[in-house]
This record gives structure tokens, sequence and C-alpha cells, in this order.
């Protein structure tokens, strides 16, 4: 068999940019491919399973699915408008073909477990195209067998499988390690390659017909989906896209929003601030709830909030900092024998933030719950009763140290950011008694708790030297997530210190239009991009300050920072514009659509 | 007696199909009977495992029916003949009935006989169910033998 050189033109030493990748999905799972036409990043059956392809993470052992043009190329690409269908358009100097790549929804129909389908159109002249199938399965360490099954190839290990089914895509050759072939493709000439999946039970081995007609379904459902949101204003673009990235990260079977697709893409390059966010955050609650009913998304808001209240019955009233996304409590860290994105190791699976004690939670769940019954006229009783016991606990809690919105791994602290938000957690419990929603019992107790938070907030919390709220009771360091309460309305946003701390953020965090988190110690060696979630909530900031001009100078700014089909990162280094960090990232877009609501509501 | 042999049917199953579970779940197959059951009538993977562990169940219970009258033709019974009836049941389930057999009945799995049409095809099994994993004829043999066990033992405790 002869062995394929890759052809990486944008590679360095096996790894593309991050932002060089685009995300396709069926809500279930999510594939990440690369400009050069290789799926690098597969989990199977779910997100949060183990990688099937992890190319992204270790570029020789992780496993990929490589389709790209035999000869030197240059290649484009976009999502199909208002969906998460991809096309990547290769262009060679005989030719130019069109790779479409859909991870299809099911449909009527027997369909296969999972279905990963790239369609390869002839534009043009002729262009050679190769592919080379690399199942690793178990993120690369569990043992996979390839065998042929009627002609067709399939890896499997244990009660997974994968099965190659191609048309008009050359003769495949398979060995104990891959499956490779290459084929011609002319102008209106049509190649299919589709990748089904089975989890604990037999193949489904779809025809040609039904594989070409679920992705034409696919793309209408993105379509019809896309078209129902409901933000028309300025942004709509870039805001239809982060909607589409975010659905992309809702865990259909539960309605979980997973951080992230990824787990270690690296905050640092070579660096070990290498972290596994695929879980959910119910941090990103109040986040999540304000964009979903402003795009009109009531289905997913209701699921994902009947989610967090479900996943965190086994800890009531505590709050587990993250979930699984079936809505599972553990979440045990390790690391995983790869070498990771760029030599950046470790490689971690599980997240040992679960087990911190992070207080700001409480104000962003009362605060989702608070939009929530607004959003959908109630809660229930037993919603309503769960939630008065959080803040019972709140009112017992926000004396204690904890690790901050960032999960720092360093000594617990008096975070003020944590402070604010648990008092906004006994605020909007107070107005949810108020409106009868949740037991009034302790009112008179979350009034009188929220008080002295707020006291302790104004006595150690705020420094007359840098005229700001700062990260700890006590300290000069300034923090991006103060803005958190600002947003979620701790106090008027037009104050004084208020307005001083949105000011203070900017000249010292910021690095032109980008804003890093802080930039202190935070208990692990080495330094971190510019956090893309902090300059959206900035802009948000300024059109809740009425500095609109402000707003709108930024979002105009950001907005183009993006790659070339609308996805966010987690970070973004200011100096070289690289995206760093897990991809794409929940945070980072739902940061966008609320900062784009809210200069829409301010102009209003 | 009889009422023997329909509860230790019903017990027998219910364990023999939570074993095969179990084994699914620690990847040692991907055998899936109530699925491939199921799919013989009807595409919606839903519906088809309500019909496939409907259908088990009743197989389960026929099954133990003929146990019982083998137990009567050569009049005798007990667990570890039950075990026997359930080895030799394993065997042909692997080799014939699920192999052979439902392939014919199940008209969306493939045989090395069917072409590319227009329905979807399932995953042929293989000889001794090989297809869903290399422990697939394991799993299978183990847990129809303890399905027989608990069948011979039910009609041997009601005689």
């Amino acid at each position: 068999m002869t062995q394929l050189r890759h052809v990486e033109p944008g590679r360095i030493r096996g790894y593309a940019p991050i932002r060089d990748y685009a995300a396709i999905g069926d809500g279930r799972t999510v594939a990440m491919v690369c400009r050069d036409g290789s799926i690098d990043w597969l989990c199977l059956p779910a997100l949060d399973s183990p990688s099937v392809f992890a190319a992204i993470v270790d570029a020789e052992r992780g496993g990929r699915f490589l389709l790209e043009p035999a000869v030197p190329y240059e290649a484009s690409r976009r999502y199909v408008p208002e969906t998460n269908v991809l096309e990547t358009t290769f262009t060679t100097a005989t030719g130019a073909a069109r790779l479409t790549d859909a991870m299809t929804l099911p449909g009527g129909g027997l369909a296969p477990f999972r279905e990963l389908v790239r369609r390869v159109e002839g534009l043009s002249g002729s262009v050679r195209l190769r592919w080379r199938l690399e199942p690793r399965f178990g993120y690369g360490s569990a043992r996979t067998r390839i065998e042929r099954r009627d002609g067709v190839p399939v890896a499997s290990s244990g009660s997974d499988a994968l099965a190659l089914h191609t048309w008009d895509a050359g003769e495949s050759v398979s060995d104990d390690q891959a499956v490779t072939g290459d084929f011609e493709t002319d102008e209106g000439r049509k190649s299919l390659l589709v990748l089904t999946a089975a989890h604990q039970e037999p193949l489904v081995l779809p025809t040609r017909d039904d594989s070409e007609d679920r992705l034409e379904a696919t793309a209408r459902f993105w379509r019809e989906w896309a078209r129902g949101r409901e933000y028309s204003g300025r942004w709509s673009e870039a805001v239809i896209r982060s909607a589409l990235a975010l659905k992309l990260l809702v865990h259909a079977p539960s309605g979980a929003i997973a951080a992230a697709a990824t787990t270690s893409l690296p905050e640092e390059i070579g660096g070990e601030r290498n972290w596994d966010y695929r879980f959910s955050w119910p941090r990103d609650a109040a986040f999540a709830l304000e964009a979903l009913l402003a795009l009109g998304c009531a289905p997913e808001a209701r699921a994902y909030f009947s989610w967090i209240l479900h996943a965190s019955q086994l800890t009531h009233p505590r709050l587990q900092v993250l979930y699984r996304l079936n809505g599972r409590a553990d979440a045990d860290e390790r690391s995983l024998p790869l070498s990771g994105y760029r030599e950046s190791g470790p490689v971690r699976v599980g997240n040992g933030a679960a087990e911190q004690t992070q207080l700001d939670v409480y104000g962003e769940l009362l605060e989702a719950a608070s939009r929530f019954a607004s959003a959908v006229g109630g809660l229930d009783r037993d919603q309503g009763r769960r939630l008065a016991e959080i803040a019972d606990y709140v009112c017992e809690c926000w004396q204690q140290p904890d690790s901050g919105i960032w999960e720092m791994r360093s000594e617990p602290a008096d975070f003020i950011q944590s402070k604010m938000m648990c008092a906004i957690a006994l605020d909007r419990a107070s107005e949810l008694a108020v409106r009868g929603l949740v037991p009034a019992k302790h009112l008179a107790r979350w009034s009188r708790e929220q008080k002295r938070i707020r006291a302790f907030v104004e006595r150690r919390g705020y420094s007359e030297r840098k005229r700001a709220y700062v990260q700890r009771a006590g300290s000069d360091v300034l923090d991006a997530s103060l803005l958190l309460p600002i947003l979620a309305g701790y106090d008027d946003p037009r104050k004084p210190h208020l307005i001083a701390t949105v000011d203070a953020i900017r000249s010292e965090l910021g690095r032109g239009m980008l804003v890093h988190r802080y930039l202190g110690e935070d208990g692990l060696p080495g330094d971190e991009g510019a956090f893309v979630a902090c300059s959206f909530w900035l802009v948000e900031a300024y059109a809740l300050q009425g500095r609109l001009e402000d707003a709108e100078a930024l979002m105009e700014e950001l907005v183009p920072l993006a790659n070339d089909v609308g996805l966010f990162a987690e970070e973004i280094d200011p100096r070289t514009g690289e995206f760093l960090g897990n991809f794409p990232q929940a945070l980072s877009h739902l940061a966008l659509v609320t900062a784009a609501v809210a200069i829409e509501a301010a102009r209003t | 007696m009889i009422w023997g042999a329909i509860v230790g049917g019903f017990v027998g199953t219910l364990v023999l199909t939570t074993l095969l579970r179990a084994a699914s779940e620690l990847g040692l197959t991907r055998m899936d009977l109530p699925f491939l059951l199921g799919t013989a009538f009807t595409p919606d993977r839903v519906t088809a495992k309500a019909i496939g562990y409907a259908l088990h169940f009743g197989f389960g219970l026929v099954f133990a029916l003929v146990y019982y009258a083998v137990f009567l033709v050569i009049d005798a019974s007990g667990f570890l003949l039950g075990a026997l009836f359930g080895l030799i049941h394993g065997l042909f389930a692997g080799t014939a009935l699920v192999n052979i057999l439902l392939p014919v009945v199940n008209p969306r799995m493939g045989t090395s006989f069917t072409a590319a049409g227009s329905t979807p095809l399932l995953e042929p099994p293989g000889f001794l169910l090989l297809n869903y994993g290399r422990r697939t004829p394991l799993a299978t043999l183990v847990a129809h033998i303890v399905y027989g066990a608990i069948v011979g033992g039910f009609v041997s405790l009601a005689s």
C-alpha cells in the first residue's frame, strides 16, 4: 500500500491553527473539520465520550479522517447559509472541487446511530483527491480492529464500530491501521463517503440515496431552525451563526449546553492550561437563558433550565461547578497519553474544577430563574421550593472563601465577584418570593444577608487607589469578571463606582479591543490570551451604561475577530490574533449574542 | 409444573437480557437482540425496541415451554440439565437462529445475497455473531446457559 503524505500547507508539525477548524454536529456529538479537509476530532457516541479522531491533540496517534486534493491547492470554505453544513472548496491548478461535510440528523426510517457524510462535487476541470481514514478508538489507546465485511471497511473496538461506505470515491485499500483511497472528480461528478457509527448495537449500513436524502434534510432542518430565530439587528449574521454554534453544543438527549466541543486545546501554546470543556457549567445559565430567550429558542431554554435543576438534585442545595452532559455529577480528572496540541500537554479528560467551591454560581442560577420565570410566566411549585432552599444555602455560605469564577487553582479567597453574585442570588430570590413564585418564609433573612454582603463588598471590595471593584477582598487586582454583576443588575449600572470599574477594566486589562480576565497570580505557571467573552461583556456593560457609541465601536471591532466561518474560541492572543483554548466556545458566543441584544435594547 | 416453565422462562429471559445489556455496557459486544427483532417490523428505533423487547420475552417463554416438553419426554429436569439445554440453545442461536433465520425474516438485515436496495441494511451478525464483537459468542453462551439453568431449576422446583 502506498503511504500517503499529508500536504499540510497551514500546519506546524502536524497541527493546524485552531481557527482553521469548523464544527459540524448532530446535537449529540461534534466533529471538527480542518480547512485542509481533515476531520481531527470526533467523539462517539456523544460529545463527552472517548474520541475516535483526536489528531487535534495528537497528530501522530489521535486518528483522523482526511480528504483533500492530492496536489497543491487552495481552500476556501463557508457554512451553507443558515446551516451547520460545511462547504470547503479546493482549487488546484487543474480544477476545483467542493467538499460538503455534515453530521446528519436521523429523520424517518432506520438511520445509522451516527452518520457523517462527506460529499465531493467536481466544479471545474478535474481534481485528484485522496482520503485516509485512521480510526483510533478510546482517545487513541483502545485496540482498533479494521476488517472488511462484504467489501465494506469496518473498524471496531469493544461495543463501538464504524463503517465507511464510499460511492464513486475510488477503490479502498485497508490495513490494520487505516483505510485509504483516491479518486478523480470531474465537473458535475459527485462522490460520496459516508461514515456510520454504532454503539452497543449492530451497524446500520445506509444506501447512497438515503444518505444523500438525509444530508439534504439536515441542511433543511438547520435552515428552518435558523430562520426561526428572532434577532434582526445590525449583527444578525454573527448572531445567527452564534445561535447555530450554540445549538451544536446543546446536548439534545438532556438539554445541557456543553461549554465547548473539545478538550485541552491550550490557553497557552506549550503550556499546561488545558482543560476538558465537554461539561455543562450551571454558571452559564444566566447567559444561556438570556441568549436563548432573546433568540426565540424557548424550547431550548426550558430544556436547559429543567436540566440544571435536574442535574443539581443530587448535590442540592449545593450547586456543583459543572456537571456531565447526562446530568451526572462525577467528573474525575485524568491525563491521557496524548502529546497535546502543539506539544501542549497534558491532555485532560474530566475536570477537577468540579470539586471547587465557586459561590458566584448561585447568583447566575437565581438570575436565570428570574429570567426564565418572566419569560414562561412562572415556576412550578417544586422549582420554587428548591430555589428557596438554594437562597437559604447562600445565606449560610457566602462568607466562605472560594475559587472564583475563573476556577483558580490557588488557595481559596474572598472573591468580590462571588460575593456580588451571592447578593444578586438573594435579590432575585426575594423578587421571586414577592411575585409569589418561591416560598417567602425566609424573605427577611434573605434581605438581611443581602445587606450584609453589600456592606462587605463596599468595605473590602472597592479600591480607592484603583477606583474600581477588585478581584479579592482587600487587594488591588482588577478582574474582568466584575463586569458580570453589572450585567446582572447588581446595582444601577450608571452609578459612578460601576462606571469607574468598567473604565479601569478597559484601561488596565484591555489590549486593543480585547480584554484579559486578569493579570495576577492564579496558581498556575504560564500566561494566557485575552478572554473573548470578557470583551463582549465590556460591550454589554457599555450598552447598559448608555455609552452606546463605545459599545457599537467595540462590537464592530470584535465581531470580525471570528474565524472565516464565524466561530470563536475561548481566547485570542492579542499579539498574533491566534485562537487559544477550547473551540468553539459557548460562552464566547453567548456573550456575543447578549452584547448584540443589549445594544439593540439600548437603541430603542 | 408448567407454571415452573412459565415463571422460569420469564425470570430466565429477564436475567439473559440483563446479562447481554451488561456485556454491551462493558464493551464485550454490540449485539442488541430486541433491536434486531424489532427492526423486522418497523424502521423506527423506539418502536422497534419496544416491539423487540415484547417479542424477546415472548420467545423466552416459548423456549421455556420447549425445554419443558423435553424435560417431560426424558422425565428429568434440574438446573444442570437446563444449563446444558441453554448451551445448546446458545449455540443454535449463534449459528442458525440469529445468524441464518433472523436475516431471512428481517427485511432490513443484509445477507450475502443482498444487493444494495432502497432500504438501509442492518449489519448482519455473522457466524457465532462474531461481527458484533469477538466476545459476543462468549457473552451469548453464558447468558443462555444461565437462562437454561433458571428454567431447569424452576421446572424442577415446581415438580
